[in-house]
């Protein structure tokens, strides 16, 4: 316990913080320019010198330690010269244009002058000039307001981690710049944004637009993007969105964004939403109303339930939609059209490890929290780039290795070339084996963990093939880290789970998880993928995780919901899609999401949807597979509508309207509307009415409320107890002893900038990263003969399409990658792929491809 | 970008330190010495082999006066100035290589022979003034002996 | 009293090992690694040492504030960036006696627990790099350096370090950030060096003089070293003088010396007999005395009474020919040259200085000018990050008090009344 004065105030602490943060507990402001709390003290601007008795100086707050016994004074006339003091020399470089600048209002130094002075300078010579630099799409820097206070330059080196800008220069000639001078090029996450004191970082998204004191509402929400949800601020004027902020210290993200979070909200605005229903008629798509499309619906459904029975039916759920959205949906499903084919394409990656590993460890074993990365001795990051995936769980690991932690890469994941320790590349397609040889070693290592006899078991098999340890460079630096780590992260995306064999790295990672007792996180790329498995769009489980196999559950929810629940379990997602090629499916209802583009082997969808006899899509934009549905629904997006997002740790969060629109209606109410129609009436009158019967029907939820979501701190297991599942055996294992010799594979290639559907649709997005590209190894490109932008050509078996080239230090392999976002140009239509029998997602390794520099002829 | 020999020094260096940042310093060195200034290019090359942002390598380069962030003529003339020299005429000298050879502060004779730089103290103030050229060391200097020496640097 | 610091510098090859051996050297690390460490940091206690890089903290206070951290690997780090202007005593050791600063180097590593040594040289003395690589390459071959010295399993590797022209880095965790490859700004303290210091491992930061001056105690003995020169900061001091005096040059003389003595008797006094002016004693950092001033010891503990400090022993002198303003304004221009950019107070004060003593030299000066200089300088000192910016304040407000006739002149005749 400390005890100290400050203001005659009696101040009592708990743990050891400085002055600055005593006296911010104690309600007492003390002002600064350069100290931030998201940042380390730097104690460069001296405004917050406070008086310490039986100091002989001044002391800064922001460094001195408070410590028993001391009495301190905040504010003082000597205080007040020094502040004066420091505020005529600042003001010696900064241009008094406040009627011009954008900061005006929220501008911290404008608001320290008004109250400390000068009221005159004394300063004659020359003011510093140097013209406002427009060189950047994004950010407008004007160098002239720049107070040097180097927030924005901490934020980026210290936080961030992306060091794209820097002091160029020393003392009083320097300025803040990126490297080019000219364009920032960096990850435009705008943190710089939230932390510029003055108006010399301001984002071009709205600048010159209005004035702070023009808001008329401000919305605490959570992101539309990522499995990460963080907490933001949408600032409204006019019914329209004019800016997202930050909340500092809020949500878990505490004031950090990323560039879609920041950037990419100009969607909801996009000229190209959906804005009445859409109906097919000979052969094209008219506008219609929201009746007569609901009534085509119903009726149809209606009809083939009658004719073909409900498991003719199948659903899509929406890893972008509520977790009421998606548990309506379900409902309406099973209860309405009496089907359990209801899944997501989360099948393909996060759900499928998500019940992989549930089943294998137990329920919840993925809910961990995304803050306790950077506590960790190793981070094992495996299959994928977290900090491009999930922007803000990356931002944990770059933290943990500043705080000493081994970072190792399985793979490649290039925002993290700067922060790894070792870097393991796995022989092209084999990380399983990888896996497989890491985890005879540490078994060995370690020996029975005698917890879960079945794994224990399987590990003894293992190890007992096993021959010889793995030779591949950095793997004995792996083992030696990850037997030396007292707590170890494990951080997995989803592309080593996209393989034939997938589940054979998914048993490794389980089984390191398990000897050593790891963490494990699941990348998440949409907003509500754990959600709707939570909310029940699979097709073998109720909400709350509740096994449809056992019937005590089933029957406690067809009570609840007024109607029967079929038996079978239903159909996974290519399930579905195979019964929609044998016609066994008949109707295909999808939400929020868009197959068509976002599966392997497109123009096969395209053509096999055409065997439906109906097509329903309810979506904000006309996507893909949009275009070929029967019937079109336009649905209220984000900041449209309020909900619940489960994110990647488990953590259920609100997301709340900000602005109104007519354009379209919520999810949930469009199938409620249509299951009434349908004969079966569910009576939401607002999502309140659906949490509430959520929390009734789902173990998950029990008793949870909008009130206490609303506080962010609703993790799992929440209220209800944790069902611990089990599996008894693990499928065998079918070796895929297939050579990789072709020159060099196509694979898919997640985007910092980008997530599809929506952040297509956002300017600011498309400004930073306008088209795709083809990033390959710089040895790659050497046997190619390519440079860095080199427009290629390139083509599969399946198709072919051409993009510059990109040289990525971090690939050390012979695979190129291509994203998945832009429109006609998705890496999606020119893979062939396979089904995993156990994961049931679809596995898309070995796609050769031919790359030639455009315009060449072979 | 660095050829093999140079990537071996800046690694030999790099062992010497707990730490590859230690090492930005002496690769700028090397940098300077193999593109006569710190080009972006320079730098990139720098970033490359440490590791380290491009952006972290021109903030820390630019801190320090002695890197060149424009190309500099074949011969370098860093004059101090500071009190000590000062006194003992080195102003004048700033001037006389002015009219003399052109030659003004942060400035390059047109034929790309010498440019100067006028320093702080180089620690000869008890033979000042004093002057780096390149990396030999002149003291005692009057106008008469910078041109002496001038000669042999051609 | 014998030289000790500059003993054999006379010989042209007095850098060569083989030389240095010849007049005893290496003897007195020999001796000392027959000491126990703890031992040799009682010599240096008893002795009375006080650093010589400007500050004069007693050395063996913060070597045992080091040796009480118990976080290994420890770094020892000499200060080899004589970047004070008026300053050149480092130089003659670096370049004519660098054996005695590694022997020096050595001993305190020993004592300290410290395997890793770097001397931190200044990127203005090129040469002294090159003497500094040779003769540490001659002290590994004779294993006064390496794993195991002098057969005693003692480990001590040692590397020089070059800066690249920044007088801040003079500031001790301003070189720590620097040879960390970073720019050289300075921390804040708490945490110090001797626990938080490079690649955050304790370190000891010495000055090449403080860190030579260790052999010498071990030669001698902490007691008799401290019967040398001033009772308070005993030992041998190096003297750089420059200016108008007869002599200038590097002198070894006791501390607490007079500064008359200095200039009078070693130095020959003011050139071409002259009327002296003013003498900046400590370097430019220091605040200039009138030349009825100088009758003040030159030590740490007396120099601050005369209204001045040792600093680090640059006696700069100042004839009649010299024009106060003009010595300000270059001072100023290069406080505002190396100022880091950290705080505020530092980076636009000097700048604004700057530009107000230059206005006064250029005739441009008006009469609320010396009021608005001796304010600005009030605003700058005791509010800065570093001492930087108190020099900075010190010079200027040292200048008005002792020459403001002459300030009052150059406005009075709107033009430079000296020179």
């Amino acid at each position: 316990m400390i005890s100290l004065t400050i203001n005659e105030k009696e101040v009592t602490l708990d743990k050891p913080v400085t002055v600055l943060e005593a006296a911010k507990q104690a309600g007492i402001k003390i002002p600064t320019l350069c100290h931030h709390d998201l940042l380390k003290p730097w104690s460069g601007c001296r405004l917050c010198v406070v008086e310490v008795e039986r100091m002989p100086r001044l002391q800064t707050a922001c460094t001195l330690m408070a410590a028993d016994g001391m009495v301190i004074k905040t504010e003082s006339e000597a205080i007040s010269n020094v502040r004066r003091g420091i505020l005529e020399f600042l003001l010696i470089n900064h241009p008094l244009d406040c009627p011009y600048c954008d900061k005006a209002g929220e501008c911290e130094l404008q608001d320290l002058v008004n109250k400390y002075g000068p009221t005159v300078g004394r300063y004659k010579e020359e003011k510093r000039k140097v013209p406002e630099s427009h060189k950047d799409q994004i950010i407008a820097r004007n160098t002239e307001r720049c107070v040097m206070c180097t927030r924005c330059v901490r934020m980026c080196n210290d936080v961030q981690g992306a060091s794209a800008i820097s002091i160029i220069g020393r003392g009083n000639h320097s300025r803040m710049e990126p490297f080019s001078s000219e364009s920032f090029d960096c990850e435009y996450c705008g943190n710089c944004l939230t932390v510029c004191p003055v108006g010399a970082i301001l984002s071009r998204l709205y600048i010159h637009s209005f004035r702070p004191w023009q808001v008329d509402k401000e919305v605490g929400t959570i992101c539309s993007y990522c499995g990460v949800g963080c907490s933001l601020v949408v600032q409204v004027r006019d019914d329209s969105i004019k800016r997202v902020i930050p909340k500092l210290g809020f949500g878990l993200n505490k004031g950090l964004l990323c560039s879609r979070g920041r950037f990419g909200y100009e969607y909801v605005n996009s000229p190209d939403r959906l804005k009445t229903p859409l109906v097919r008629k000979n052969g094209k798509l008219e506008e219609s109303t929201w009746s007569e499309a609901l009534s085509i619906i119903a009726d149809k459904l209606t009809e083939i339930k009658g004719t073909s029975g409900g498991s003719a039916i199948a659903g899509i759920a929406s890893p972008r939609c509520s977790n009421e959205d998606n548990y309506v949906l379900q409902k309406f499903m099973r209860v309405t059209c009496g089907s359990n084919n209801i899944d997501s394409l989360s099948r393909t990656g996060f759900a499928a490890a998500q019940k992989y590993f549930e089943d294998l460890l137990g329920q919840g074993i993925t809910a961990n929290i995304i803050d306790g990365i950077k506590n960790s001795e190793v981070v094992l990051v495996i299959g994928g780039d977290p900090t491009a995936v999930n922007p803000i769980l990356g931002l944990s690991i770059r933290e943990a290795a500043r705080r000493g932690a081994s970072i190792i890469v399985l793979g490649h994941a290039k925002g993290l070339e700067k922060f790894k320790t070792v870097q393991v590349v796995p022989p092209l397609f084999k990380e399983a084996e990888v896996l497989e040889a890491l985890l005879v070693e540490l078994f060995r290592a370690k020996g029975v963990r005698a917890e879960l006899p079945f794994i224990d078991k399987e590990m003894r098999e293992l190890s007992e093939k096993a021959a010889e340890k793995m030779d591949l460079p950095g793997f004995d630096e792996l083992m030696k880290a990850l037997l030396n780590s007292a707590s170890t992260s494990i951080v997995l995306g989803m592309d080593l789970i996209q393989r034939t064999n997938g589940h054979r790295s998914l048993f490794g990672v389980a089984g390191i998880t398990y000897l050593l007792e790891a963490r494990l996180y699941l990348l998440s790329e949409r907003p509500n993928e754990q959600g709707l498995i939570d909310a029940g769009c699979v097709p073998d489980m109720l909400p709350g995780g509740r096994p449809m196999n056992i019937p005590d559950f089933k029957s406690k929810f067809e009570a609840a919901w007024n109607g029967p629940i079929p038996d079978d379990d239903g159909l996974t997602l290519f399930e579905i899609i195979e019964g929609i090629k044998n016609r066994n499916i008949k109707a295909l209802y999808v939400m929020g999401e868009n197959p068509v583009f976002n599966l392997p082997g497109g123009p096969f969808l395209k053509d096999i949807f055409g065997n439906l006899d109906l097509l329903v899509v309810q979506d904000i934009f006309l996507t893909e597979t949009a275009e070929i549905a029967d019937v079109v629904l336009p649905a209220l997006g984000w900041a449209e509508k309020s909900g619940t997002y489960t994110n990647l740790e488990r953590r259920i969060q609100l997301q709340k309207q900000a602005v109104k629109t007519s354009r379209g209606m919520e999810d949930w109410r469009i199938l409620s509307e249509i299951s009434g129609r349908m004969g079966q009436k569910m009576g939401y009158l607002e999502t309140d009415d659906i949490m509430r019967e959520m929390a009734k029907v789902s173990p998950l939820y029990a008793d949870l409320t909008y009130d206490e979501i609303g506080k962010g701190d609703c993790l799992w297991p929440y209220h209800g107890k944790p069902l611990r599942g089990e599996m008894n055996e693990v499928p065998p294992v079918v070796d895929a002893e297939k050579d990789y010799k072709a020159d060099f594979y196509l694979a898919p290639e997640k985007l910092l900038f980008h997530s599809g559907t929506l952040s297509r649709k956002s300017p600011a997005l498309m400004k930073i990263c306008p088209e795709p590209t083809l990033k390959m190894s710089a040895a790659s490109a050497g046997k190619l003969g390519l440079k860095e932008g080199d427009r290629v050509q390139f083509s599969t078996t399946a198709g072919s399409s051409e993009a510059p080239v990109s040289i990525d230090e971090s690939i050390k392999d012979n695979r190129v990658f291509l994203s998945n976002n832009f429109q006609g140009s998705g890496v999606m239509d020119l893979l062939s792929f396979s089904i995993d029998e156990v994961t049931k997602a679809f596995g898309i390794e070995g796609c050769e491809v031919e790359i030639k520099k455009h315009g060449i002829k072979a | 970008m660095f050829g093999e020999t140079v990537l071996k020094e800046i690694d030999e260096i790099r062992v010497k330190y707990p730490d590859r940042r230690s090492a930005l310093l002496p690769s700028l060195y090397i940098a300077q010495r193999e593109f006569g200034w710190l080009s972006q290019e320079a730098m990139q090359c720098v970033a490359k082999a440490l590791n380290l942002s491009e952006s972290i390598v021109r903030g820390t380069a630019s801190f320090y006066s002695m890197f060149k962030h424009k190309p500099v003529g074949r011969h370098l003339i860093q004059l101090c100035t500071n009190v000590s020299c000062m006194i003992l005429g080195a102003e004048r000298l700033v001037d006389f290589l002015g009219n003399k050879y052109g030659l003004q502060p942060d400035g390059t004779t047109e034929d790309g022979r010498l440019s100067l730089v006028v320093m702080e103290c180089i620690g000869a103030c008890g033979t000042a003034p004093a002057m780096l050229i390149n990396t030999d060391f002149y003291d005692n200097l009057s106008e008469k002996r910078i041109e002496e020496i001038l000669e042999k640097y051609k | 009293m014998e030289n000790f610091l500059l003993r054999n510098i006379e010989n042209p090859n007095s850098a060569d090992i083989n030389e240095y051996l010849k007049v005893g050297g290496y003897k007195n690390l020999t001796k000392s690694l027959g000491m126990k460490p703890k031992d040799i940091i009682e010599e240096v206690k008893k002795s009375g040492l006080r650093g010589r890089g400007g500050a004069g903290f007693p050395a063996a206070m913060k070597w045992n504030f080091a040796t009480a951290d118990p976080k290994f690997p420890k770094y020892l780090l000499c200060n080899a960036d004589e970047g004070e202007p008026g300053t050149f005593k480092d130089r003659p050791i670096l370049e004519k006696n660098p054996h005695l600063l590694i022997e020096g180097m050595v001993i305190s590593g020993y004592a300290l627990g410290s395997e890793y040594g770097y001397i931190y040289l200044r990127g203005e003395y090129p040469q002294a790099k090159d003497i500094l690589n040779e003769a540490i390459k001659q002290a590994y071959e004779k294993k006064y350096l390496g794993d195991d010295i002098l057969g005693k399993g003692v480990k001590f590797h040692l590397s020089v370090y070059q800066g690249a022209g920044a007088y801040i880095c003079g500031e001790e965790t301003a070189l720590i950030e620097s040879i960390e490859g970073k720019k050289g700004q300075p921390r804040s303290k708490p945490p110090f060096p001797v626990n938080v210091g490079a690649w955050s491992m304790p370190t000891i930061v010495n000055n090449v003089e403080t860190l030579s001056n260790v052999p010498y105690i071990m030669e001698i003995g902490g007691d008799a070293y401290s019967n040398i020169g001033s009772k308070d900061c005993p030992g041998p001091k190096l003297f750089s003088v420059s200016g108008y005096v007869e002599k200038p040059g590097v002198y070894e003389l006791p501390m607490g010396i007079s500064l008359r003595d200095i200039i009078y008797k070693h130095a020959g006094g003011i050139k071409d007999s002259k009327k002296l002016k003013a003498v900046i004693p400590g370097g430019i950092s220091t605040p200039v005395l009138p030349a009825d001033g100088i009758d003040c010891a030159m030590d740490f503990v007396s120099m601050p009474k005369a209204g001045s400090m040792l600093g680090s022993g640059a006696v700069i002198v100042l004839d009649e020919s010299v024009c106060m303003v003009r010595v300000a304004y270059r001072a100023l221009k290069f406080f505002e040259h190396e100022s880091c950019g950290k705080c505020v107070p530092c980076r636009e004060g000097t700048d604004w200085l700057r530009k107000i003593l230059e206005r006064i030299e250029n005739g441009k000066g008006s009469e609320g000018d010396i009021y608005l200089l001796s304010d600005v300088a009030g605003l700058i000192s005791g509010r800065t990050f570093c001492p930087l910016g108190d020099g900075a304040a010190g010079v200027v407000t040292g200048m008005i008090k002792h020459f403001r006739n002459e300030f009052e002149e150059h406005i009075k005749n709107k033009k430079c009344v000296v020179s």
